[in-house]
């Protein structure tokens, strides 16, 4: 049906068939540039002083950490505020395994099975930890849960770090790492292979029926119901992933700084890396990445800058290491309100262009990969954040609204009997 | 009609207690007139919260930070400031009003840009907002506590407490002063939302976002004033509530009091002002009373506060999970 | 000839409101069966119902001598029910090809597990869904579109990819819930012979929401007329349309309709007259 009509009045550059195609040169100085930033990464931790390396290994689990909030952000379009309260529990568990039942001490070190016996407790019990959260979040949304997860973060910061058989109190839980990876730089080369790992995880879940599934819901639960996707599973088994990747993180975390204390997991730290992931990008892997690592390095790179310690200490009297904290936000609120697509959408022609597209500083109108962008200002945003409309203000003026519900009051509130009440029900999609 | 109900139901169950506990000093009886007090001050800081979700159907993280803010203002001015020594009520009009003028500046710079963004991006900015505010804290004043001297002092000249006793436990007259305070606020606010044009207005805009403009009355002039009232509602229950519960640290109003300010606005029902009230006082009481109970019971041989440490906080998530998902329009949901 | 889907005695309220109230529809095997009434009658809630959107307070869902009241949405799909949404049900953050892949979810051969850990069996899937939504776009005519973002495609565009979709999750019964909104009558009409057309080749049953009355007519074998939640009449679509009671509801309807958001020109199209 009238599909020769449509086909001209597509706007240009949509067609697929005839696609731009790199030659094999093309394609060989792509792969050439991505494995050049790759060993130069790791050039850079082989090569830098132990106390760099550290730091870069701190900037892997902000990584992993970033990717596994990403899950619940950028894919399913909720906000986690608790997410120290995940990490937390997987670092003291893990740090709890193997000092108190693998028998590991900061003189003797662990041995390599305790050490991933350890890692892959911390990643169920964060995977568990999220999976109930995942439960909550199938009767209660959006803002709501937002509170539920900061009050969770809360209890787990005020109550299960203060256990003092897991925690040993303030003076914290020693967390010896392996043997052969015990210095600084061994260690930070041990996170890239579990960032690989996460990575990995990460791509094939977006790329998946799993990661179809997630984005779908993001978008409507009736539409994605109706395709035949199990609404109730797949909210859970996102969380469940992204409490995975948090307990990945947190056990790192534990053998990184060797000795976990309670006062590491604060809801201040679960915040900024809310803000870590909104500026890097929501649901763009690498941006997330980048963000994460930069608001990791942010306050060291600041502190090596040549004077720049002095400046502060003396002429401020003020530590650089605060300077972050002033930072880091403003640049949140920057991305949020100019930049909606973050680090993600500045480098977007670099990363287009690796996946094989001609370089453009525009995005084509197409784009062939489930994790998309920020085509423009909040349009991309609140794509991303799962919200194709706002109830009380229907402000886009959107193909999807062209044609309104003929039954509005009805379908707005299937749950609900007090009508009045509605638009303040936490289970309704917001 | 409801608000009387359940104010009603809360002063017989609290009065039944007192009654039973009365003359037993380890008792609940002392709790219970904490988290009367303490649940006022959340009761304040939930008032803002609502004005704010009345108005912009968002959770304003940055609301507790309006008060630490107000809160810092008045240190520097009557601790730092020597010559000329310049009195408390001076300093709280200068904090109160910069305060204000901060959530305007907020409104402008955060708010508006994304007022038809989605809600939730609209929270992760209110967020941004209360961190950047805490980062400046901590930058200028370092994270060490202060001592922000009291407005009434509660010793006298010989060094003794002064204010009621009840159970052998003074109240502070301070937190007397919150508890009036927020009574004139609410006879205030309560003549605000149902005889006034702007008041009039907000309430149409809580209900439908175009309704505001068929009434005539800017869209962008209720923002200005639910964000302007919301800051000077943090900054009032900032200054009146850190100098006798809290040290004054960065971000401490974010950490000790938002949560429970939060949880009292959802028991409330997100959009009732007399709620916000009532909640508030629920989770003071909520969380005295199972602190109290954390430590005066045991399970076996330990006290409850050794297997759960921070019962309070804990009884507080329970009681916000409860309502949400048994009774999510909370008490007083359809109430304005 | 048997009974692909039986609504029998269908009731739901929504506190004191009563949406539908005793509704029984039946829809046999390979019969396009039109669905009319005023906005606001229930229809839309009566699809909720058959795909376990809502659950009824009375009366059950028969679909193939099963009963499937107690069915979540999924299973329904998995079962073999599509169904389209009056405001277009796509998934707008996915491409064009990736809503046709989502739309296989029930029929794909590999675990969530096997996904996420990324077996050679799941890659070979997805190679397979590719290559299925490929064929799907074909079949509907808009191959090219495949890579495409649904934002800024046009609207009638959008509406035939949604059927596509629908297609895609493999369904022995359809429920269309207004295909020719947003068209003009030219494309309603085409969309009709696509309809019957479609009918031959994927031998599909069809419970279609519908105002555009030729297009009624013209596709349906049988009407059921809902009114106020109720069953008003049914009948063969010529004898419905000049029912004097059917004729009654929408003008009475229309009056009601000024302050909806309908297109204009729906009610126009139900010729009194005729």
């Amino acid at each position: 049906m009238a599909t020769a009509t449509e086909a001209v009045t597509l706007p240009a550059g949509q067609a697929a068939a005839d696609r731009w195609r790199p030659t094999t040169a093309g394609w060989v100085a792509r792969i050439g540039v991505l494995l050049g930033i790759f060993a130069a990464v790791l050039w850079v931790t082989a090569a830098v002083k132990p106390f760099w390396a550290d730091r870069i290994a701190l900037a892997v689990i902000y990584a992993i950490i970033g990717l596994s909030l990403n899950i619940v952000l950028g894919y399913v379009g909720q906000v986690s505020l608790g997410h120290h309260g995940f990490v937390g529990i997987a670092a003291f568990v893990a740090a709890y395994y193997v000092t108190e039942k693998a028998g590991c001490t900061p003189e003797g070190g662990c041995n390599m099975g305790a050490f991933l016996t350890g890692m892959v407790l911390a990643a169920a019990s964060g995977a568990i930890a999220a999976g109930l959260l995942g439960v909550v979040a199938l009767r209660i949304k959006g803002l709501y849960l937002a509170l539920i997860t900061l009050a969770y973060g809360f209890v787990a910061e005020t109550s299960i770090f203060e256990i003092s058989f897991l925690t040993r109190g303030g003076s914290g839980m020693p967390a010896a790492r392996p043997n052969t990876f015990d210095s600084d730089t061994q260690f930070a080369f041990l996170t890239f292979v579990f960032l690989a790992l996460v990575l990995y995880l990460d791509w094939r879940l977006v790329r998946s029926k799993v990661g179809r599934a997630i984005l779908s819901l993001k978008h409507s639960e009736p539409v994605a119901a109706s395709y035949g996707i199990n609404v109730t599973a797949f909210k859970v088994i996102a969380f469940i992933m992204s409490g995975l990747f948090a307990g990945i993180g947190g056990g790192l975390y534990a053998f990184r700084s060797e000795s976990v204390v309670s006062n590491d997991f604060q809801f201040a730290i679960a915040l900024l890396w809310v803000l870590m992931v909104v500026i890097g990008g929501l649901g763009n892997r690498t941006g997330v990445v980048i963000g994460s690592a930069f608001f990791a390095l942010f306050p060291f790179l600041v502190e090596s800058i040549p004077g720049a310690e002095h400046f502060f200490a003396d002429t401020l009297g003020r530590s650089a290491s605060y300077l972050p904290l002033v930072i880091g936000p403003a640049l949140a609120i920057l991305t949020l309100i100019q930049f909606p697509g973050g680090i993600a959408e500045q480098i977007s022609p670099i990363t287009r262009w690796i996946r094989g597209e001609k370089f453009s500083m525009h995005p084509e109108g197409h784009g062939g990969h489930g994790e998309g962008h920020g085509d423009k200002k909040h349009g991309g945003l609140m794509a991303k954040l799962g919200l194709h409309k706002n109830e009380e203000e229907a402000t886009e003026a959107s193909t999807e609204e062209i044609k309104q519900d003929t039954e509005p009051v009805l379908a707005a509130q299937p749950e609900e009997p007090q009508g009045s009440a509605g638009h303040d029900d936490p289970k309704e999609n917001r | 009609m409801r608000t009387t109900i359940v104010a009603a139901v809360i002063a017989v169950i609290v009065g039944i207690i007192l009654i039973l506990g009365s003359g037993d000093t380890s008792g609940p009886n002392a709790p219970i007139i904490i988290g009367l007090l303490t649940g006022t001050a959340y009761g304040l800081v939930a008032i803002g919260l609502v004005l704010v979700y009345k108005g912009a159907r968002v959770f304003n993280f940055a609301q507790g930070e309006f008060g630490t803010l107000a809160a810092f203002i008045v240190y520097v001015l009557i601790e730092q400031v020597r010559s000329p020594e310049i009195p408390y009520w001076v300093a709280i009009i200068v904090a109160v009003v910069s305060v204000v003028l901060i959530g305007l500046i907020m409104e402008r710079v955060v708010v508006r840009p994304l007022m038809n963004a989605p809600r939730i991006t609209l929270l992760v900015a209110t967020i941004a907002f209360a961190l950047l505010a805490i980062g400046v804290e901590i930058m200028i004043f370092l994270p060490e506590a202060k001592d922000l001297p009291r407005i009434i002092d509660p010793l006298n000249q010989a060094g003794n407490p002064v204010g009621p006793e009840i159970y052998g436990f003074t109240i502070e007259p301070q937190l007397l002063l919150i508890v009036g305070i927020l009574l004139v606020l609410a006879v205030v606010l309560g003549y605000f939302f149902s005889k006034t044009d702007l008041g009039l207005a907000i309430l149409a805009t809580s209900q439908d976002a175009f309704a505001t403009r068929v009434v005539g009355i800017g869209v962008e002039r209720v923002s200005r004033f639910i964000w302007g009232s919301a800051a000077f509602l943090g900054a009032v229950a900032g200054i009146l509530y850190i100098p006798p519960s809290l040290p004054l640290t960065p971000g401490i109003m974010t950490a000790g009091v938002l949560i429970a300010s939060f949880t009292a606005a959802v028991i409330g029902g997100m959009t009732s002002l007399p709620g916000a009230f009532l909640g508030g006082i629920t989770v003071g009481l909520i969380q005295q009373i199972a602190q109290w109970a954390g430590g005066h019971y045991q399970i076996g041989e330990k006290f409850i506060q050794e297997i759960i440490p921070g019962s309070a906080n804990v009884a507080v998530l329970l009681a916000l999970l409860l309502v949400l998902l048994i009774r999510p329009q909370g008490l007083l949901g359809s109430e304005a | 000839m048997t009974a692909v889907l039986e609504v029998k005695n269908t009731g739901i309220r929504f506190g004191g409101l009563v949406a539908l109230e005793a509704v029984d529809v039946t829809v046999p095997e390979w019969e396009i069966v039109g669905l009319i009434g005023p906005n606001g009658a229930g229809k839309t809630t009566l699809f909720n119902c058959i795909m376990g959107a809502y659950t009824p307070n009375t009366g059950e869902i028969i679909y193939r001598d099963r009963d499937i009241s107690l069915l979540p949405t999924h299973r329904r799909t998995a079962l073999g029910i599509g169904r389209t949404f009056q405001n277009i049900g796509l998934v707008r953050g996915l491409t064009v090809i990736e809503n046709f892949m989502v739309a296989q979810h029930s029929r794909i051969g590999y675990g969530s597990l096997s996904a996420i850990l990324g077996s050679p069996r799941s890659f070979a899937e997805e190679r397979r869904l590719r290559a299925n939504a490929m064929e799907v776009l074909d079949f509907i005519g808009l191959p090219h579109l495949a890579n495409s973002k649904l934002d800024g495609l046009p609207y009638g565009t959008l509406k035939l990819i949604e059927v596509g979709t629908v297609l895609a999750t493999d369904p022995d019964l359809l429920l269309l819930d207004e295909p020719s909104s947003g068209m003009g009558p030219d494309e309603a009409h085409q969309f009709g012979e696509r309809l019957l057309e479609l009918r031959k080749t994927l031998n599909l049953t069809v419970l279609m929401i519908e105002h555009h009355v030729p297009l009624v007519v013209g596709v349906c074998d049988y009407v059921y007329v809902l009114n106020f939640g109720k069953l008003l009449t049914e009948g063969r679509p010529d004898a419905v349309r000049t029912h004097p009671e059917v004729i009654a509801a929408y003008l009475g309807g229309s009056v009601e309709d000024e302050s909806g958001e309908a297109e204009p020109g729906s009610e126009e199209t139900l010729d009194v007259t005729a």
